[in-house]
């Protein structure tokens, strides 16, 4: 049965149906412990009460109204298809070939979607619920330009305006994710900007200043406020990691499909949205048998190493409530590393919970790690990986490699969350970089 | 007979007016009091709530006294309600301070949060008392049916992440969630509208909890408002 289904796992047409889910699952009901809640500074005024203003509505009922499963609507369950979901399983065995390994290797393509990444899977119903609450103008921050491009996306397909705030480092080296947003029809500002109280402020203080997610997402939560407009958020909340959970149920229905468990399940983590998606449904759903999860980070914004986990604040003006979380502290400025979308200073709060209780490991590496293991893949399975996605190759690649010493027949499943050929010219200058080192 | 719980922050708007408050409060149908005494940080409240303890510290009051005044004052339940942070480095003295006013159990809003690795030591430290637990849609199913039955008086379930904001949520879901994990009187509260009590009641709740509306009413109007709005409140859980 298996070889019929190879490599390309969920390609017939009779199973397409059965694979996308119907319902998003959250995790919360299912951690090891409570999630603590988000909490207002101790001053009198309520970022909880701001955050109606700044969410649309149904958004913030779903972060809020905690159920295990939440029904996907038909008009996002639609739009899904269109999209192209559910994405493929493929099997990596050219990489498994060339690291001569017994492991076997899958990876879930979500660089298949039309912008390139998961990241579309939450801004279509974000997007859209915003859109049937009469919200004819959404605003976002971006960092590699991934989330920027698929809420661009979601917004063209629902008619709605979007003005996406571009972390300014991202903005001068990735003028290709720039130039699709705009294609979509979104308006694209460079971060810091002079658009904003926060970016004015940020600017004067350091006129060269690279930008950061943090000060990106309060402008783009300011300007949403000051035109009354509503505020997309790409990752770190509940509700985004529960959207991105099609992700991980898909990813189980094709490997029953086939017959197959995994032992080992890796994703790369910026905030957290596209390993929660993959990895969760695995954990809270499948307990009988023993998984390992493995987040793969970058070392430039060594969150895991070096974060503490404490109540901070998800952006870096501090205008939504402080949240639990594994952080690096909301001022933190994160080198102006190729892999935009991990250069964030926190993490979902249940992902950090998951982490300090020990349930989920985590492995950091450096730019320089990650250029080899993109080679590596593209040379293999054809596919250049987004960088961010690279982390989790290169963690599959050394699991699968002490598979090897130990002669294991270990199932390894990993997300590649994004394609890179929006980031060749970035691999380029990696590449002049690293070689000359 | 479904229940109605009132929260008051302790001595405020004043001490005279916080027992004629208690007073109003039992003879208007309310079922049990809770009694907020001022933390330094109160992390789970709404704006409301925290402004009242801003307010009563200004003044600056003996809460023991006004706690005994309290007891002295009503006979229906009376549950101290404060966070384990303030007190954690001498509960013992704590609980015996409560117990020695006769009040009928204590709520530690951050106890499964915050203390949840160690709360049973604080469950059986504060056992002459009791204590009433409090819970949350964000805690999971397994630790919710774990603490039901041992939760004094009944378990306090907060459907909002903070007091007296009306976040959008879906009060008929979250209730539904926990009823058949609570082996126990089950009491819904945080920034409750009308529309939610019938929803919360409905979907199986035993009971609701008021405190940011009582606290705006005493605000608006003093005793008198706060008489209205619990006879109202009264007439709308038994309507249900």
């Amino acid at each position: 049965m298996r070889d019929k289904y190879e490599p390309m796992v969920n390609t017939l047409n009779k199973y397409l149906d059965e694979i996308l889910p119907n319902y998003w699952y959250n995790i919360v009901p299912d951690l090891p412990k409570p999630l603590p809640p988000p909490i207002d500074p101790p001053e009198n005024s309520s970022r909880i009460e701001l955050l109606q203003q700044i969410l649309p509505k149904e958004i913030l009922k779903q972060q809020f109204t905690i159920d295990r499963f939440v029904k996907i609507p038909d008009e996002v369950k639609e739009k899904y298809g269109v999209l192209g979901r559910p994405t493929p399983l493929y099997r990596a065995k050219a990489l498994e070939r060339f690291l001569d390994t017994p492991a076997t290797i899958y990876f879930k393509f979500e660089g298949a979607l039309p912008t390139g990444s998961h990241k579309v899977n939450t801004a279509v119903p974000q997007v859209f619920y915003a859109h049937t609450e009469g919200v004819d103008h959404v605003t976002t921050e971006t960092g590699a330009g991934q989330w920027g491009a698929a809420v661009a996306l979601a917004a063209a397909l629902y008619g709605v305006k979007a003005t996406v705030f571009m972390v300014k480092a991202s903005y001068d080296q990735k003028p290709g994710r720039r130039a699709l947003m705009e294609f979509y029809g979104a308006e694209v500002v460079a971060s810091p900007s002079k658009l904003t109280k926060i970016g004015v402020e940020i600017v004067e203080r350091n006129p060269r200043h690279p930008g950061s997610l943090g000060i990106a997402i309060s402008e783009a939560i300011e300007y949403a406020l000051e035109n009354g407009y509503r505020y997309v958020m790409g990752s770190v909340l509940d509700v985004v990691l529960m959207h991105q959970s099609v992700i991980g149920l898909e990813t189980m229905k094709q490997l029953e499909l086939i017959g197959e468990e995994p032992d080992v399940l890796v994703a790369c983590v910026g905030g957290g949205s596209n390993f929660g998606g993959f990895v969760y449904p695995f954990i809270g759903l499948k307990s009988s048998k023993k998984m390992e999860f493995v987040a793969a980070a970058s070392a430039e914004v060594p969150k895991f190493s070096k974060g503490w986990y404490k109540y901070d604040y998800p952006d870096t003006a501090g205008l939504l409530p402080l949240l639990k979380m594994i952080t690096l502290g909301k001022d933190f400025v994160p080198p102006p590393i190729y892999s935009g979308g991990l250069r964030y200073h926190g993490l979902a709060p249940s992902l950090s919970i998951l982490i300090a209780e020990g349930i989920v490991k985590w492995v950091e590496y450096k730019e320089s790690d990650i250029l080899e293991a993109a080679r590596i893949f593209a040379k293999t399975q054809g596919i250049v990986p987004a960088p961010e996605s690279a982390h989790a190759i290169k963690a599959v690649i050394d699991i699968a490699l002490q598979a090897k010493k130990n002669s294991e027949k270990k199932v390894i499943v990993f997300n590649l969350s994004g394609h890179g050929l929006l980031d060749i010219e970035n691999y380029r200058s990696m590449m002049l970089r690293y070689q000359k080192q | 007979m479904k229940l109605l719980t009132a929260y008051f922050t302790l001595g405020y708007p004043s001490p005279s007016m916080f027992t004629k408050l208690l007073k109003a409060a039992e003879d208007s149908g309310v079922d049990i009091v809770e009694l907020g005494i001022p933390p330094r940080f109160a992390k789970y409240d709404g704006p409301l709530i925290r402004r009242s303890y801003e307010h009563v510290n200004r003044l600056g009051m003996d809460h023991w006294q006004l706690l005994k005044e309290a007891r002295r004052s009503i006979s229906i339940p009376i549950v101290v309600l404060t966070y384990l942070e303030e007190w954690v480095k001498n509960f013992t003295s704590f609980v015996d301070k409560v117990h020695e006013i006769g009040v009928d159990s204590i709520l530690l809003p951050d106890l499964l949060i915050d203390y949840v690795d160690v709360f049973e030591e604080y469950f059986e430290n504060a056992k002459r008392v009791g204590l009433t637990l409090f819970t949350s849609p964000s805690m999971p199913d397994k630790l919710i049916m774990r603490v039901s039955s041992l939760s004094k008086l009944f378990l306090y379930y907060g459907i909002r992440p903070t007091t007296g904001v009306p976040i959008p949520v879906d009060p008929t879901t979250l209730v539904r969630r926990i009823r058949s994990l609570v082996k126990n009187k089950l009491i819904v509260g945080f920034g409750l509208s009308l529309n939610d009590i019938a929803d919360v009641l409905k979907a199986g709740a035993d009971g609701i909890a008021v405190g940011s509306v009582l606290i705006q009413a005493i605000n608006d109007g003093g005793v008198e408002s706060v008489t209205k709005l619990l006879k109202e409140l009264r007439g709308v859980i038994d309507g249900v």
